[in-house]
This record gives structure tokens, C-alpha cells and sequence, in this order.
């Protein structure tokens, strides 16, 4: 197996908006799983930038958090995307896609 | 802004924040341990929980306040950088926030503060107010106090005590009904030790409607409070502190008032002061010891607690909950109708009856916001006047230092600095600057207050108004601190914000008139406000000045200079009526006699210290009857009073070595006595009858006296009444003596010589108050003075600040147009032309500033009416004078960047950047 790799810096904010966008409501460990399958085990979400992103995006108020039961009767804090969120997502995905647009080009001329 | 609000929340919710990640947390580790099996390798790929939990938290605050630090910073660096120009704008805004913390804490003293008692919003003090500017005809004798309120109608809080039992018996508002009187000076004999102090007469309920607690021992009671009770005496903490120590045994000790042994009861509470707010009595009595305490010879027991024509005791009442004072006042005020009414015995006395008037009690008794509470919000207005002034230097400030640092803000914008952080940075220097003037504004509020403590005190020993830096001044510092700081910085921070980039990052060489124009026009604005408010200041102070000048210019009719004046009450110390004459005439001898005394004589109340005594008058012949007397003033005088005061005698004779007590009563009356009671008849000689009923006395006119000011140098000269205080007049001889000697050098250097001649003649009598007539005089004009000082300072303080303004926006301008200037040079312009140049543009600056505070002044100084004398509140002469100094100080101010602009080397300045 080739050995997971870094999330490309300045996209975490666009991967966990993404995600949620996907899944509704999810908790912190959902999100990192999300993105570690979806990308094929490519992408391993740090905790250690999960958790300080979350609270970022709670400070501007991108997403809100609530306390919910879980599947297996256990506790947990569920994220939601707010509408500025979603424009967030919106902005973050263009800028992206300009940067990889950019980087492409760059790299197959 | 819905950000910093959940930033604002986190802090209140912080430990909550933290369990919740904690939980966070630990469901994740959990998860990922059952799902990997391993929860080992789970608590290492997480890493360092503590560290991550600081982090996340980090996010919350590390920005926020690490950068307000880095704001303060730099605001502090900016204002080092710039230290002339930060120092002034620091200065004139702890001027003025000083100034208004200062008499803020005057204003929260005498009009705001409520009495320390317990709800203090449920008491109500009772008044009557007579119809007309007379006493009402059923007050046959009055002590206490009354005063015409504005509509010209007498208003007295004095009641008969028989009044005050039927109220308290028959009403269905009050749940406590007390009263109270005034017990004036009283002689305290403690351990052989003898005092004068202040002190009050209360009724048994007194303390317990008050709702207070004695800070030691018990309070007086209704049982206290009977004619066959033991005599007890409720002393004040600050007497208990300073007499005893504070210490226990000072209880059941027996103290001599006035000759009469009180067992001490109890201590009132410390920040008690009574119902007055100027008065701090220094021990209470129980009501009913009124009569034998003080010797007041009219008022007998007799009289104070049987008659309903004495009116002397005050009273207050605790509303019952749920009832207002407008319902309190229609069942009193009919219940007193009815009850007064019955106490009428003429026609006249039914027509005046007196009519009860309740007013709020929350802060005690009106007569100190009577007095104060117009000079105090004219000299708060003046206040806020002054720290506009000095708040729109700090704009201005802020504005010449948002165009300096353009290029700066363009630069910062452009690589993408918010506009709201750029604001928030500006506004923390702005907010930096209002506290660093606010902690230098309190210390110029401590030294305020006690200067002024000291000036509206004008040397009354017994001045007990507490204004101090409370938690409540400090936090109006604190707010207008920040009003100031928030509202003067957000201005220049929006205009330094609202950039067009390009034009400002080019600007540095080629000027963009336009915007440029702009910010010079706003500053502009300010300084033309700056003027126009010192226009509005200095012309209340002229006025000011000038009234007093007006009142120290008035003629008093006798000579006022080198008089020294003192009182004597041979009468509390025990001497009959006819030994006191005797002990007086002796003392004015042996004055007399002192050398450096030319003249000695005396009097039964000192001249022009607001006092007066008015009597009727029935004079034969003159167009007068008994039902409508004419009255007149009076005062009783000691031989050579005309001669030492020097008032000139006009046709007949003074007093002299006849007119002893057992001759023919006689008068001498002034001119104005003459011209309006005895036109067309021969005055010399001519009998008239003075006061009336029982008391009237006839006497023999012998001399008219030149007319003199009587009680008050701003009242017209009233007909005025002089008899012999050797002889009884309307049954009555002199009891308290006023000696006036006239001294060859400073009347006070005799002092000591005055003391020690009372004392070998009559040693149990103590002397009063020895002062000057000069001082006396000042005395009653210490508002007038105290206004003139303060508004003198306010008014040059204006000035200042205004100079300061326009000296900085001129110096702003001339420094931008420096480049324009040597072009114009270049070119041919002369020096002159250049300095005139500038100047115009200051002439017009303030031209329009003085028009328009000309304007304000013309609205508002009729306000100020009742302060001045002798002169209209539109006086042309002040007007003109204080706008010729406003245009001169402001060209003055404007000369020095204008001759800058003059020697400008168009080399230099062509090269200038």
C-alpha cells in the first residue's frame, strides 16, 4: 500500500465543507473517516489540524455544532453546514479549482 | 461583528467549551480504538491531547487579543513618534474630562444622591406654599426658613406643631409620620469642656420612619419623646468618632446642652447627615425638650406645643406602599385645608391660608438643589463644552495624522488588510489616547473637587457637602472616557479607510486635490465648532466678570473698608436685659478706647450679610391705614454707628448721650424713608408707630440718614428704620450684638486685642466669627464669585484648546501645501501675499465660527439671567469684547504656520516630499 499523504495545505477547510455538504450532520471522527475512504486512504486527516479547523469553521461561523445521540447509543458533536458555510464551500471549491487548473497547466506545458 | 460576539461568548462559557472538546475527544479516541482494535496505536496517531486542546482553543483568542496588543503597540509607538502633538491632545482631554468628573461629582452630591435611609423613594416632605410673596395672616410667628419659589410665591416647610399631631392622627397615606426642627448652635458642656455644635430636634418616631438603625446604643422613641421623660440625647457618629473615640462608654454618659443635663442613648449611623443635605447636626433631641433647651425667650413651651399660629416644626412622611405622592397630597392637603381654615380668626387671615405642598423626599430637603442645582448644570453644560473642544482637537489630530500616513493605509490595503481591521487599530489609538487622558482627567477631578469644595464652601465652617470620587464619578469618567475616545476616532478611522487605492499610492508625488480637499474640510468644520463653543464660553465668562465688577462697583453708602466686625451673645451666657445693655455699652467704651481703633459701635445685625428684619409701619398723616400697613426695614444701632460706618446725616441729629433707655423712644429713618412714606410732610420730629398690636412702639423721628445698602448689594434701597439698641423697641432689647470698629490699620491684627477685652469683662461670653465687612460682603456675593473664577478658567481653557486646534490644522495645511506654496513662490508670489494667503483662510475660519456662537449666544444666555447683575444677558459690550479676542488669539494662533508658510524656500519646497 502506498503510504498515506498529507492533505495538500489551505484544502482542509474545502474537504471537511465537502464532506459535510455529503453527509448532513456528522462528528469529528466521521469527517476524518469520510475523507480518508472516499479518497482512497489517499488523504489521512490529522487530528491533531481536524480538531482546530472545526473550531475555526465554528468561529465563522461556517457550521454549527450540537450534541446528539449516535448509532451505538453513545454521545457525540455533530457538525451541520450553515448557509455561509455553504457559501464558504462555494469560494473555497472556485479557488481550488482555479489553484489545480493553474498547477496543471503549469505542469504539462 | 456576530464573530467578535461569539468570541465574546466563549469567554463567559470557557469551561464549558473545554468539557465539551475534552468529551469530543474521547468519543473520537473511543471510535477509533474499537474500530482498529488497538487503542494504543489510537491515543499515538492522535498525538498530544493537551497540545491539541490548546490549540483548539487557541483558535477562540490567540488572534483577538494578541492583536489588540500588537495594536496597542503600535498606537503607542505612533503616539511616542508624535509627542507635541499627542501631549496636547492628552492635556486638553484630562482638562476636560477632568472638569466634568468634578463637577459631575457635584451634581451626583447635591441633586442625585438619595438619603441613606431605608427607601428612601417612599418619603415625602411636607411644605405650604401661601398665596402670595407674604406670610399667610394665620402665621403669627415663624422660625425656621421660607424662600419665594420661581413664581414669586412664599414656600416655607415650617408647620404649628398642634398642625403636625392632627396630620399624623388623621391620614390614611402615610404609614409613619415624623417631624423635626432645626435646633440651631447649641452650648455642649462635656466633661467641663465647652462647644457650639449644631444639633436637631426630632420626634420619637423619627428614626424608627426613617428606617434607620443607631450604629451604637438605641435611637429615641415615642416614649422618649414626652414632657416627663428623661432626658436623652442621640449623638452623630462623626461627633461619637471625634468627641469620644467611637468608644462604648460614651453611652449613659451625661453631657450639659445648654445648661441642661442629656443622658447620651445612642449613635446615629455613620452616613446619616439628617434630612438636609448641607447640615451635619452633630446630636438629636427629643422634640419635646425644644422649649427648655433653647432659650428663645418668644417661643415658650406654651406657645411652641399649644398655639396654631407658631409655626416652627418640619415634618416627613413614609408613604404607605401603593400610595403616590399625588394622592398623598389631595387627602393631606384637604385635611390641612380643613384644619388651617379653623385657625383663621379675621377676614384677611382666611383669605391667605397657607395651602399643604408635598414633595419628594428621596434626597432630603430642597434648599441646597434650590440653591445649586442652576449654577451647577449651567457650569456642567459649560463642561461639556469644553471636552467637545478638546475631543475635536484629538480628532483633528487623528485626522492630520490619517492623511499623513495615506500611502501607509493604501499600502497595508492593498496587500489585503481588512477595512475593519485597519478601523479597529485606529480606534485603539483613539481609545489609547481617551485613557490615558482619563486616568490624568481623575487626578485633575480629585484636585476640581477639592478646589471647589473649597471655593463654593467660601469659608462656612460648617459647609458639609460630600462630593467625592465614588465608584459612580469614576464610572462617568470612565464612559465619557470612552464616548470620547469611540466617537472622535471613528470618524478618522472610517475616512482613513475609505480609500481610493491608485490615486493614493501616486499621491506620494503628485497631491490629489480632491480627497485632500476633503479631509481638510472636516477638519475645517471642527475648528470653526471650537470656535464658535469658546465664543459661547468666553462670553458667559465676560458676563460673569463683568457682574461682579458690577457688584464690587456698587455703592454701599458707607464706608466698607478696614471694619472689623464680630458678634456677642451676652444673652445665652445669662445676662438680664438690662445688664446686657450695660456690658454692651461698656464694650464698645473699651473698644473705643483700643488704639489703632478709631471708631466703635454696634449693632443688632451685621449690614449687607442678607439679613433682614422687616416691620409694619403706621404713619399719621402719611396715605396709609391699618388694613393695609406699609412696611419698612430695620435695625437697631449703638452710639457712634454713623459715624463709624460713615453714612452722612442728612438733616437732624444721630443718637447720641439722650437717648438712653428710659428717654423717649426715637428713630432715625433714611432718605428713601422720606420720599416715599413722608412726601410733602416735615420729617424732624414726626411721630409714626412702628409694628403692630401688642408690640407697636411709637417713636420720634430725630435725623435722616444718607441712604445705604441694608441686607444685599443687589436689592434695591428699601425705607429703612434705625432705633437705639440702648432702648427696647416693640418690647424686645437686643440680645445678640454685632460691634463694628473702625481700625486705622488691618482690622483682623485686633483680634486677639478684641478677645482678650471681651473675656476680662465678661468671661462666660464667647465671641463669634470675627471677620471683616469686606469679607462679609463677599460672602453674600460667593456665587457670583465662585462663577466668575470658574468661568473665567473655563472660558480661557476654551480659548486655549481652540488655539491649539487651529494653530494644529493650520500648521497641517501649510505642511501639505508646502509644494503649492513654493510653486506660487516660484512664480512671483511675495512673501505678504503668502502670509496673508494664510491668515485670510484663518479670518474666515473663525469669522463663521464667531457668527455662529454669536447666534448660539444670542439663544441661551437669557438662561444665565438670574446670575448676572447690572447688566443684559445680551450685553453689546461683552459680545463685541469676547469676539475681538476670539479673531486676535486666533490670528495669533495661525501666525506662527503662516509666517512658516511666508519663509517657505520654493527650492526646498519644489524638492519637498
Amino acid at each position: 500500500m502506498e503510504a498515506a499523504s498529507d492533505i495538500p495545505p489551505g484544502t482542509l477547510y474545502l474537504l471537511v465543507l465537502k464532506t459535510l455538504a455529503r453527509l448532513g450532520a456528522m462528528h469529528g471522527y466521521g469527517i476524518a473517516q469520510y475523507i480518508q475512504q472516499t479518497s482512497g486512504d489517499v488523504l489521512q486527516v490529522e487530528e491533531g489540524s481536524l480538531y482546530p479547523a472545526l473550531q475555526r469553521m465554528l468561529i465563522k461561523g461556517w457550521v454549527i455544532a450540537e450534541w446528539r445521540q449516535s448509532e451505538n447509543n453513545r454521545r457525540a458533536r455533530y457538525y451541520t453546514l450553515t448557509p455561509k458555510g455553504r457559501k464558504q464551500m462555494a469560494r473555497e471549491l472556485h479557488k481550488f479549482q482555479r489553484g489545480t487548473a493553474a498547477i496543471t497547466r503549469v505542469v504539462e506545458a | 461583528m456576530k464573530e467578535l460576539w461569539r468570541r465574546i461568548q466563549w469567554i463567559f462559557h470557557r469551561a464549558e467549551f473545554d468539557r465539551e472538546l475534552e468529551d469530543e475527544m474521547r468519543d473520537h479516541l473511543e471510535r477509533k480504538a474499537e474500530e482498529t482494535g488497538d487503542a494504543q496505536k489510537a491515543h499515538r496517531d492522535f498525538g498530544n491531547i493537551t497540545l491539541l486542546k490548546e490549540k483548539s482553543r487557541g483558535m477562540w483568542t490567540w488572534t483577538f487579543m494578541e492583536q489588540l496588543a500588537k495594536d496597542a503597540r503600535y498606537a503607542f509607538r505612533t503616539m511616542t513618534a508624535n509627542k507635541l502633538f499627542t501631549a496636547l491632545a492628552i492635556v486638553s482631554l484630562a482638562l476636560g474630562i477632568g472638569a466634568n468628573a468634578a463637577i459631575y461629582s457635584f451634581l451626583d452630591a447635591i441633586l442625585l444622591r438619595a438619603l441613606p435611609v431605608k427607601h428612601p423613594e417612599q418619603l415625602a416632605i411636607f411644605y405650604w406654599r401661601s398665596g402670595t410673596k407674604d406670610e399667610p395672616g394665620v402665621v403669627h410667628d415663624h422660625s425656621g426658613s421660607a424662600h419665594l419659589d420661581d413664581t414669586g410665591v412664599l414656600v416655607s416647610p415650617d408647620y404649628p406643631y398642634r398642625a403636625y399631631e392632627f396630620l399624623r392622627e388623621n391620614n390614611q397615606v402615610f404609614s409613619s409620620l415624623f417631624s423635626y426642627a432645626n435646633a440651631g448652635q447649641l452650648n455642649l458642656i462635656i466633661d467641663g469642656q465647652a462647644e457650639l455644635k449644631e444639633g436637631q430636634y426630632v420626634s420619637g418616631n423619627y428614626f424608627s420612619g426613617l428606617g434607620l438603625a443607631p450604629a451604637a446604643g438605641r435611637f429615641i422613641s415615642p416614649e422618649d419623646d414626652n414632657a416627663g421623660a428623661a432626658p436623652i440625647v442621640d449623638i452623630s457618629y462623626s461627633f461619637w468618632q471625634r468627641r469620644f473615640g467611637g468608644r462604648l462608654n460614651a453611652l449613659d454618659k451625661t453631657i450639659l446642652i445648654n445648661g441642661k443635663p442629656f443622658t447620651i442613648a445612642g449613635v446615629s449611623p455613620p452616613e446619616f447627615f439628617g434630612l438636609r443635605p448641607q447640615s451635619a447636626p452633630a446630636f438629636f433631641l427629643p422634640v419635646r425638650f425644644a422649649a427648655s433647651v433653647v432659650l428663645n425667650p418668644y417661643m415658650d413651651e406654651k406657645k411652641l406645643f399649644a398655639s396654631e399660629h407658631a409655626y416652627w416644626i418640619e415634618m416627613a412622611g413614609r408613604l404607605r406602599p401603593g400610595v403616590t405622592l399625588a394622592r398623598a397630597q389631595a387627602e393631606l392637603s384637604a385635611r390641612f385645608q380643613q384644619w388651617v381654615s379653623s385657625t383663621g380668626s379675621t377676614e384677611q387671615e382666611r383669605k391667605t391660608l397657607p395651602k399643604l405642598w408635598l414633595q419628594k423626599g428621596r434626597s432630603g430637603m430642597d434648599a441646597l438643589r434650590r440653591e445649586y442645582s442652576k449654577p451647577l448644570y449651567t457650569l456642567m453644560i459649560m463642561v461639556v463644552l469644553i471636552l467637545a473642544i478638546a475631543c475635536a482637537n484629538l480628532a483633528n489630530l487623528l485626522l492630520a495624522r490619517g492623511a499623513a500616513r495615506r500611502s501607509e493605509m493604501a499600502v497595508r490595503l492593498s496587500l489585503g488588510a481588512g477595512r475593519l481591521r485597519i478601523s479597529r487599530q485606529l480606534l485603539t489609538e483613539s481609545g489609547l489616547l481617551s485613557l490615558v487622558g482619563g486616568v490624568l482627567g481623575i487626578l485633575v477631578a480629585a484636585a476640581g473637587i477639592r478646589s471647589l469644595t473649597l471655593l463654593l464652601a467660601n469659608g462656612e465652617p460648617n459647609f458639609t457637602l460630600h462630593a467625592e470620587l465614588d465608584w459612580r464619578v469614576l464610572g462617568f469618567t470612565l464612559a465619557v472616557t470612552l464616548a470620547a475616545g469611540f466617537l472622535f476616532g471613528i470618524a478618522p478611522a472610517i475616512q482613513a479607510t475609505k480609500l481610493d487605492l491608485t490615486p493614493s499610492l501616486k499621491e506620494a508625488r503628485a497631491g490629489s486635490a480632491i480627497t485632500k480637499r476633503r479631509r481638510i474640510g472636516a477638519m475645517h468644520v471642527l475648528v470653526i465648532g471650537q470656535i464658535a463653543i469658546s465664543l459661547v464660553l468666553v462670553t458667559a465668562a465676560g458676563l460673569f466678570v463683568r457682574t461682579l465688577v458690577n457688584l464690587y462697583s456698587v455703592n454701599v453708602g458707607f464706608n466698607r473698608d478696614k471694619l472689623l466686625v464680630f458678634s456677642l451673645d451676652a444673652w445665652k451666657a445669662g445676662y438680664s436685659d438690662q445688664a446686657r445693655i450695660n456690658f454692651y455699652a461698656e464694650l464698645r467704651r473699651r473698644f473705643a478706647l483700643l488704639p489703632g481703633v478709631v471708631n466703635a459701635t454696634l449693632s443688632g445685625m451685621p449690614l449687607l450679610a442678607d439679613w433682614t428684619s422687616r416691620t409694619d409701619v403706621i404713619i399719621p398723616g402719611a396715605h396709609n391705614s391699618e388694613d393695609k400697613p406699609l412696611s419698612t426695614a430695620r435695625i437697631r444701632v449703638g452710639p457712634a454707628f454713623f459715624e463709624t460706618l460713615q453714612i452722612p446725616i442728612r438733616a437732624g441729629r444721630a443718637f447720641d448721650e439722650r437717648d438712653t433707655a428710659g428717654a423717649p423712644k426715637r428713630a432715625v429713618v433714611n432718605e428713601i424713608f422720606v420720599k416715599d412714606y413722608l412726601a410733602g410732610l416735615s420729617p424732624i420730629g414726626r411721630h409714626f408707630t412702628l409694628g403692630s398690636k401688642e408690640t407697636a412702639t411709637d417713636l420720634e423721628i430725630i435725623g435722616i440718614a444718607g441712604n445705604s445698602r441694608y441686607s444685599s448689594l443687589k436689592r434695591d434701597i428699601s425705607p429703612l428704620v434705625y432705633t437705639s439698641c440702648l432702648q427696647a423697641v416693640q418690647n424686645r432689647t437686643l440680645q445678640e450684638a454685632y460691634f463694628e470698629l473702625r481700625t486705622a490699620g488691618n482690622p483682623l491684627a485686633l483680634a486677639n486685642t478684641v478677645r482678650r477685652v471681651v473675656h476680662d469683662l465678661g468671661p462666660r461670653v464667647p465671641i463669634a466669627d470675627i471677620t471683616t465687612e469686606s469679607k462679609i460682603i463677599d460672602g453674600t456675593i460667593a456665587h457670583e464669585r465662585t462663577f466668575a473664577d470658574l468661568c473665567g478658567c473655563f472660558g480661557a481653557l476654551a480659548l486655549l484648546m481652540a488655539c491649539v486646534g487651529l494653530y494644529a490644522t493650520q500648521a497641517y495645511a501649510v505642511a501639505r501645501r508646502t509644494n503649492e506654496i513654493g510653486i506660487r513662490m516660484a512664480l512671483g508670489a511675495e512673501r505678504g501675499r503668502v502670509l496673508w494667503m494664510v491668515l485670510r483662510e484663518v479670518l474666515m475660519l473663525s469669522g463663521i465660527g464667531v457668527l455662529i456662537g454669536l447666534v448660539i449666544v444670542w439663544q441661551t444666555t437669557t438662561v444665565l439671567r438670574s446670575f448676572l447683575f447690572g447688566l443684559k444677558p445680551h450685553d453689546p459690550a461683552t459680545l463685541v469684547i469676547a469676539a475681538g479676542i476670539l479673531i486676535i488669539c486666533a490670528v495669533l494662533a495661525a501666525y506662527a504656520p503662516a509666517r512658516r508658510a511666508s519663509r517657505i524656500d520654493p527650492m526646498v519646497a519644489l524638492r519637498y516630499e
